[in-house]
């Protein structure tokens, strides 16, 4: 039984909310954008027909848009570190990758090596959603806004960037939502990102060691 | 009985991505449709010229074919195919084949078609010549009329307007019927030529017309419209059976295995395939205006017109406008001709508007409803990065 006790404030509340907000945004696009896609009309009808899909999908593309905008802008700093610490790839990381931090079965590993607030996986994860996200934006408003002025070229270019790059990011947030919601391993972080923001100090200790340390040595 | 007439030459289909593009591209309001809905062509409205198709980002715009008719009336020994190409197919097949776009394969495309089976190949220049003599000589009648000389009071009122772009004479006819007298009365070289294939050409061949089946090569969808026209039956039969666009033609030919490039060079069969010079430009916006204006000029002032630039009525820009001083021995005096080019049916209610109201300046307005004219056709090969 360990002996690390209490909980620790992994996420805070305007953190929190940004990740409600991008989520409930992404979840109308991704339906909104494959009803269209596939020409489905049952996702189409929920929606109030293609036309009102549409309608909505672009403005929860400005959601999707200026929700992590105002968080930048709001929390600078926080997000500073955030970009800091996924771009800090340690040797530690590489050795998480290769077990890919034991979640894979027939891999075994008896201690993954200690990681930062953020896992490798995490870190890759969040260098993907944020140029997916830049690529979604950058052709989406052109799609929408400047689709009487632009060459047919280009816009076809930005309609085949758009599509690949939302069907890749449904498959990674699929995966990060199954790791977060649904893993034994690791569905402890749900509560933390969609509920209260607090995680087990033990846990933290186990999955997020280097971070855990650097909060007790801050303490 | 379907036809391209009940059923509409352009149709979006089925899997349309719902980008709204061609909204801003078709002149006439015809596609409806809001951004992320499947998009819907009303047939009255369309005038078939084809742009949205080839400006289509995804290719979900199609033309009505009649290519199956062709290969049919080509498989059918009674029949005797005979077939024009326009100007602008010459310089723009040879970009299905690899070729720079605006190289000349008139040559070799005589060679492909009559590789194809066509008993006899012509070209569309000879009647293009034809219409800017009809159009030349017809805006001389009209000038007259306007300046009171007699025997010409009633050859209609100016500015005559070409008729020789069917979307644009759709346009006209559809939006602005009080303009109908002011287009001029000459059939287009596509027609022009159906009407002899089947009434001159047959007398001269020793066939009988009823067994001519008359093909066309175009770099427009609309000529599809405009030869089911119903009045287009000068010869008691439909002057022009079928037309095939360039694309189509290129098709024809890959899938008959023809090597297009390795074809050796052929002339057209002759009687109608002589033309000149003049009817070579027609398929350029300012073409049709500065062969007739040449042609007028020679009639008019009964010498040839040597170094006079007319340059102002080529180039790209939607509307110009150009000034022409032209001798008229008849009169013993120079006439100022006033003549304005449009290109781009959406460019030309202003002036329509004018005409109407009384206080236009100009004595012959050329129209041709796509960009830069039929060069830029709604039939030719579709390269997305050039629209």
């Amino acid at each position: 039984m360990s002996n690390i006790k209490g909980k620790v404030l992994k996420h805070g509340t305007q953190t929190r909310t940004m990740h409600w907000v991008h989520l409930i945004a992404f979840t109308i696009l991704g339906l909104t954008g494959i009803a269209f896609y596939w020409n489905i009309d049952i996702i189409g009808n929920i929606f109030g027909g293609f036309a009102n899909a549409s309608l909505i999908h672009r403005w929860a593309g400005v959601v999707f848009t200026v929700g992590p905008a105002l968080y930048i802008l709001l929390n600078f700093d926080r997000f500073s570190r955030f970009i800091d610490t996924i771009s800090n790839f340690s040797k530690e990381d590489f050795q998480w990758l290769k077990v890919m931090g034991g979640y894979i079965p027939f891999i075994k590993v008896d201690e993954a090596p200690p990681q930062d607030k953020y896992n490798a996986g995490q870190k890759m994860l969040g260098w993907m959603i944020i140029f997916g996200c830049i690529l979604i934006i950058l052709t989406g408003f052109p799609m929408w806004l400047w689709r009487h002025s632009l060459p047919a070229a280009f816009l076809g270019f930005c309609y085949d960037i758009h599509f690949w790059t939302a069907m890749i990011m449904i498959l990674l947030v699929g995966g990060h939502f199954f790791l977060a919601a649904i893993h034994p391993k690791s569905r402890v972080e749900f509560s933390s990102m969609m509920l209260d923001g607090y995680i087990d100090a033990e846990i933290s200790a186990h999955h997020n060691a280097k971070w855990f340390a650097e909060l007790k040595e801050a303490d | 009985m379907s036809t391209v007439l009940t059923q509409g030459i352009i149709n979006v289909t089925s899997d349309c991505r719902a980008c709204d593009h061609c909204t801003s591209i078709c002149p006439t309001g015809a596609i409806s449709g809001l951004l992320g809905q499947r998009h819907k062509i009303d047939h009255n409205l369309c005038i078939n010229c084809g742009q949205c198709l080839i400006n289509c980002p995804f290719g979900r715009i199609e033309d009505a074919s009649m290519v199956d008719l062709v290969k049919k009336a080509l498989a059918d020994p009674s029949k005797f195919v005979i077939v024009q190409e326009a100007p602008a197919v010459r310089v723009a097949l040879g970009e299905e084949f690899g070729l720079e776009p605006g190289t000349n394969v008139k040559n070799k495309m005589y060679a492909a078609l009559r590789r194809l089976g066509f008993k006899k190949v012509y070209d569309t220049e000879f009647t293009a010549d034809l219409t800017i003599m009809e159009e030349g000589t017809e805006l001389i009648g009209r000038v007259y009329g306007a300046l009171g000389v007699k025997g010409y009071e009633n050859k209609g009122p100016l500015p005559q307007f070409t008729s020789c772009c069917p979307a644009w004479i759709k346009y006209a006819e559809d939006k602005y019927p009080k303009i109908i007298p002011y287009l001029s009365t000459a059939k287009s070289p596509q027609q022009m030529f159906g009407a002899i294939s089947k009434t001159y050409l047959p007398t001269k061949l020793n066939v009988n017309p009823a067994n001519i089946y008359s093909v066309s090569v175009m770099p427009c969808t609309a000529k599809k419209a405009e030869c089911n026209r119903p009045e287009f039956i000068s010869s008691g039969y439909q002057d022009v059976d079928a037309v095939i666009t360039t694309r189509e033609l290129a098709a024809l030919i890959k899938e008959k295995g023809i090597d297009f490039n390795k074809l050796p060079a052929e002339e057209a069969d002759k009687f109608i395939g002589a033309s000149t010079g003049a009817a070579t430009i027609f398929g350029v916006s300012g073409g049709v205006m500065e062969a007739a204006l040449r042609t007028a000029y020679e009639i008019l002032s009964g010498s040839t017109l040597d170094e006079v630039d007319l340059k102002a009525v080529r180039g790209l820009q939607s509307v110009r406008e150009a000034s022409v001083e032209i001798p008229v021995k008849a009169l013993g005096k120079a006439l100022p001709v006033n003549v304005a080019i449009v290109t781009g049916t959406k460019h030309v209610d202003k002036l329509i508007e004018d005409v109407l109201a009384g206080r236009s300046k100009y004595h012959f307005i050329e129209v041709m409803n796509c960009p830069g004219g039929c060069i830029n056709g709604g039939g030719q090969p579709i390269r997305r990065e050039m629209h």
